[in-house]
């Protein structure tokens, strides 16, 4: 089992896309949001200790500060729930937006510090204020009173899709293990949709993830995506920028892409998961075409 | 009494000058200075590397080697593996996280002798902002007059020490591909006296 435990590709992806699965069968039981909040806080902290390593008191390296990112973004996911509604969207948006900025300072105060605006730097800084946008713009989502099928898969795919673009340009980037954290929450967010689309091929109708979850995880890709951005020395900057716009996408699918989503029920999942995964692909193949010369998946 | 005093005062600054006489200050030669190291690869072999920019100062005491102290700072994009990709993992956030932490660096914080042209140097060893002690087996190899510059005096040490990747933040990278986690070091490096 350690032995299991211990391959990469198991970790990154086989198990956390299993997982994402079980969470997503879970979320079609009868189980409380309470208890399937817990539960993906529990697995979201578990993917982190197992990739970074247990926390360290007090975190000095930007990759030690990870984990108690994860958990922060997991009491502002909690918050959500209560505050949000009595905030209203604007000061629930600036909550989110304050949170990811405060997270951007503090994974990268020693480079601000050091004062020198390099390209890789304005890289991060475009990529952390995009990402911050969107996850601000994703946070409150409107209540429908009748939900369209695209609605419940508009967050998570925006999850699937920044984690996975931010995974193949960490690993690319010199940065490997990030790259494997980055693939563990893309394949959690990988399997929920899988278990959902299936649901609504099925003619059924597919479970949202509950918005403190839903913020909780867009927290957790987003820094670990300015980390990559901060830090992986080789991380193509362009590719970078595109791969933080899926959340953004994602709001804008709830307006002005909506005459995008065709009308066939069973489609508009399909087209919306598109339309939110395009800058991650052009981010994957961005990195894929201009990777540094020799770059591998792996440490050589 | 006022004499008295004027004396002792004397007596104490000539024995203070004659003990700091005997500290000799030295600069590092970053252009004479080779800080290596070496790791078990997994299963295979044995992977080296090496940092190229190394500056510092040196003081040695002979009269007292407890007086002497070292302070060395090793440039973290300065790593050369012989391969380009894994020199850019090396300087990546999983391990040395240059962008983070540019420097590596040592300070002394005792120093003994073990025979005439050998000894022990214990300090902090600091990587990606964590600090651990190391001690490290100092030889002195030679110090000398150049042949081409009487002017100039160089001195000439040679230092082994071992650390663990276990204790600085590429722990859990070093462990999940398999590198180490014992790392030996070996320095070869020249100073010039100032």
């Amino acid at each position: 089992m350690s032995a299991l435990l211990g391959n990469p590709m198991v970790v990154t992806a086989a198990l956390p896309l299993l997982l994402g699965v079980v969470m997503g069968l879970l979320a079609r039981s009868a189980l409380p949001a309470s208890v399937l909040f817990l539960l993906w806080a529990a697995l979201l902290l578990f993917f982190y200790r197992d990739t970074l390593g247990p926390p360290v008191v007090p975190p000095v390296a930007a990759s030690q500060k990870l984990i108690y990112l994860a958990f922060a973004g997991i009491v502002l996911g909690l918050l959500s729930e209560y505050l949000f509604e009595r905030l209203g969207t604007g000061a629930a948006r600036a909550l989110v937006a304050v949170a990811l900025v405060a997270a951007f300072s503090w994974l990268g105060w020693r480079r601000i510090a050091g004062g020198a605006l390099d390209l890789q730097m304005i890289a991060a800084i475009a990529t952390g204020l995009l990402a911050t946008i969107g996850a601000a713009l994703l946070a409150p989502p409107r209540a429908s009173p009748l939900p369209r099928a695209e609605e419940p898969f508009l967050v998570p795919a925006a999850i699937l899709a920044l984690c996975l673009a931010g995974a193949i340009i960490s690993v690319l980037g010199a940065s490997i293990v990030t790259g494997q954290l980055l693939g563990s929450l893309a394949a959690l967010a990988g399997g929920w949709c899988l278990i959902q689309y299936i649901a609504v091929l099925r003619g059924g109708e597919a479970v949202a993830l509950s918005r403190g979850t839903g913020l909780s995880l867009i927290h957790a890709g987003a820094t670990v995506l300015i980390q990559v951005a901060l830090l992986a020395p080789k991380a193509n900057p362009a590719a970078l920028v595109l791969s933080s716009l899926p959340p953004i996408v994602a709001a804008l699918v709830q307006g002005p892409l909506q005459g995008f989503v065709p009308g066939a029920r069973p489609l508009r999942p399909l087209v919306a998961g598109l339309l939110i995964a395009m800058p991650a692909m052009l981010a994957i193949l961005t990195a894929l075409v201009w990777a540094p010369h020799g770059a591998a998946l792996g440490f050589s | 009494m006022r004499r008295k005093l004027t004396a002792a005062l004397a007596f104490a600054s000539m024995c203070a000058f004659a003990s700091a006489a005997h500290a000799d200050n030295y600069e590092i030669d970053g252009q004479h200075a080779w800080v290596t190291f070496t790791i078990k690869h997994g299963i295979y072999g044995t992977a080296h590397g090496q940092f190229d920019a190394v500056k510092g100062a040196i003081v040695m005491d002979k009269v007292d080697p407890s007086k002497s102290s070292v302070k060395a700072e090793i440039e973290v994009g300065s790593v050369h593996t012989a391969y380009d990709q894994r020199d850019s993992d090396l300087k990546g956030p999983d391990f040395f996280n240059a962008a983070e932490f540019p420097a590596i660096s040592f300070e002394s914080t005792k120093v003994e002798k073990v025979s005439d042209k050998t000894g022990k140097v214990t300090g902090n060893l600091t990587i990606s902002g964590v600090s651990k002690e190391i001690t490290l087996d100092v030889t002195l190899v030679n110090e000398a007059p150049a042949p081409w510059d009487a002017t100039l005096t160089k001195a000439a040490f040679t230092a082994t020490g071992k650390v663990s990747t276990a204790d600085f933040p590429m722990a859990k990278a070093a462990a999940g591909f398999g590198l180490g986690p014992d790392v030996d070091i070996v320095i070869d490096l020249e100073a010039v006296k100032k």
